[in-house]
């Protein structure tokens, strides 16, 4: 039984439908209704109290606890054996250096994509081939959409309401995927960042829509990444010219020819790193002449340093295509990865 | 048959804050104005500026800007507010 939520009695599933859209409490679909024992059973799985801390959200202040976080999954469509990811995912997003609150009150209109990493994935049947950046499975589309509706009902991450986005985009509905690291020689996104390859773990990034790209004419990895760059370059002039993290998804037609060749993922980073740039005077090109102001030789690197990009490696087998997510508004908000610390392989409480 | 379903709200009680004393008159004040430093703050900061000296005779008015705009405004911005008869602090995209 719950010891925090205020609770309601309702007479029918429609009834539930209902009162949970009309309070604002939803986006918009239909929810799991979130009974205690619904709620219990993923408190349980993480061997977590009700009241344990999350963390707390640093501008406003404002602390998110277990219990919370539970009901919003549950409401999201999530199992228990999901429920580690959001709580990772959360406990990242509330690092200061996310700046959570900036992102998702920013009128840039960015979404938290979760990246996932390690066992994990396996446990929760989360696909990395097609469509990954789809509603590819049933794990990645929930976690995502809790990451969503607990923005919503814990920090009033509502449209109109702290989210000011102008227009947003369809990663607000739920933004998750898992990397193909069977489908790979590459280290993961989160070995990448220090993560042993034996942990799962969750990474999040304020992140922009995905801008695919197709490049099926070459084998040479510096043809095919600079397609790629120049996707980046075009963000970098009709969005925000900014450097930050930035995602690459390359799936496994590019990866094949990019790992043939003998190329790791430093080496792609190194590679869009070096290409990756534009002049200030570019702008004049995309009707931002009138902020060129004088600097049009100065040069923009999309990443700070090679380190900064996140190559995932994800994606259906067959297609020349790739994409890159950009960052909300380069490094004023960072990736932050962390490790899943609730044994995900552990049976769940009972069944030991 | 009923369910028993859990508000996924905070239901946390925002805490209550009280509003300064309102002015009654501008004239002789020190008027601080916190920018979020975006490019269209500067034309609107220096217009309201002009706007309160000439039409209200503030006396003073101070411009600071944040380093970033998405994020709250340094410490030392606001251990400068008590300096201050009025703050201003303004969106500008």
């Amino acid at each position: 039984m719950n010891k925090l939520s205020k609770y309601y009695e309702l007479s029918a599933s429609a009834d539930v439908q209902e009162f949970y859209h009309s309070r604002g409490w939803t986006d918009g679909f239909p929810i799991v209704p979130p009974t205690p024992d619904a709620v219990a059973a993923c408190l349980d799985w993480v061997n977590m109290s009700a009241d344990e801390l999350i963390g707390i959200e640093p501008v406003r202040e404002r602390p998110v606890i277990a219990e919370k976080l539970a009901i919003n999954a549950v409401m999201a469509g999530c199992l228990p054996v999901h429920f580690p990811a959001v709580v990772t995912a959360w406990s990242a997003m509330l690092k200061p250096e996310f700046l959570l609150h900036g992102a998702t009150a920013s009128t840039g209109g960015c979404a938290i994509l979760v990246i996932l990493n390690g066992p994990v994935r396996k446990e929760i049947a989360a696909r990395s081939d097609f469509n990954v950046l789809g509603s590819s499975d049933r794990a990645t589309s929930v976690i995502g959409r809790a990451i969503r509706l607990a923005l919503i009902n814990l920090l009033e991450v509502s449209p109109g309401a702290i989210d000011r986005s102008t227009l947003g985009h369809p990663g607000k509905i739920s933004y998750c995927i898992a990397e193909d690291e069977e489908g790979t020689q590459w280290q993961s996104v989160a070995e990448t960042r220090d993560i042993p390859g034996d942990v799962s773990a969750v990474t999040v990034f304020a992140a922009g829509a995905p801008r695919q790209i197709m490049n099926e004419w070459t084998t040479k990895p510096e043809e095919i990444l600079d397609t790629y760059a120049a996707e980046m370059r075009a963000n970098m002039r009709n969005y925000s010219i900014w450097s930050g993290n930035y995602v690459v998804v390359i799936p496994k037609q590019h990866r094949d020819h990019l790992q043939s060749a003998g190329w790791s993922k430093s080496d792609v980073a190194e590679y869009l790193y070096r290409t990756a740039r534009i002049k200030r005077g570019e702008w004049s090109s995309v009707g931002k002449g009138s902020v060129v102001r004088g600097k049009g030789d100065l040069e923009y690197t999309a990443l700070p340093s090679p380190d900064h990009l996140l190559v995932v490696a994800a994606g259906g087998p067959a297609g020349g295509f790739g994409v890159i997510i950009p960052p909300w508004l380069g490094t004023k908000s960072l990736a932050v990865t962390v490790a899943i610390g609730a044994c995900v392989d552990c049976a769940p409480p009972g069944n030991a | 048959m009923t369910i028993r379903v859990l508000n996924p709200t905070s239901e946390a009680n925002p805490q209550e804050i009280k509003p300064a004393v309102r002015l009654t008159t501008l004239r002789g004040k020190t008027v601080g104005f916190i920018s979020n430093g975006k490019e269209g703050t500067a034309g609107f900061f220096a217009h309201l500026d002009r706007l309160l000296r000439e039409r209200y005779e503030v006396a003073n008015v101070v411009l600071h800007m944040k380093s970033n705009y998405s994020a709250p405004a340094e410490q030392s911005i606001i251990d400068e507010v008590k300096n201050w008869d009025l703050a201003i602090t303004g969106l500008g995209d």
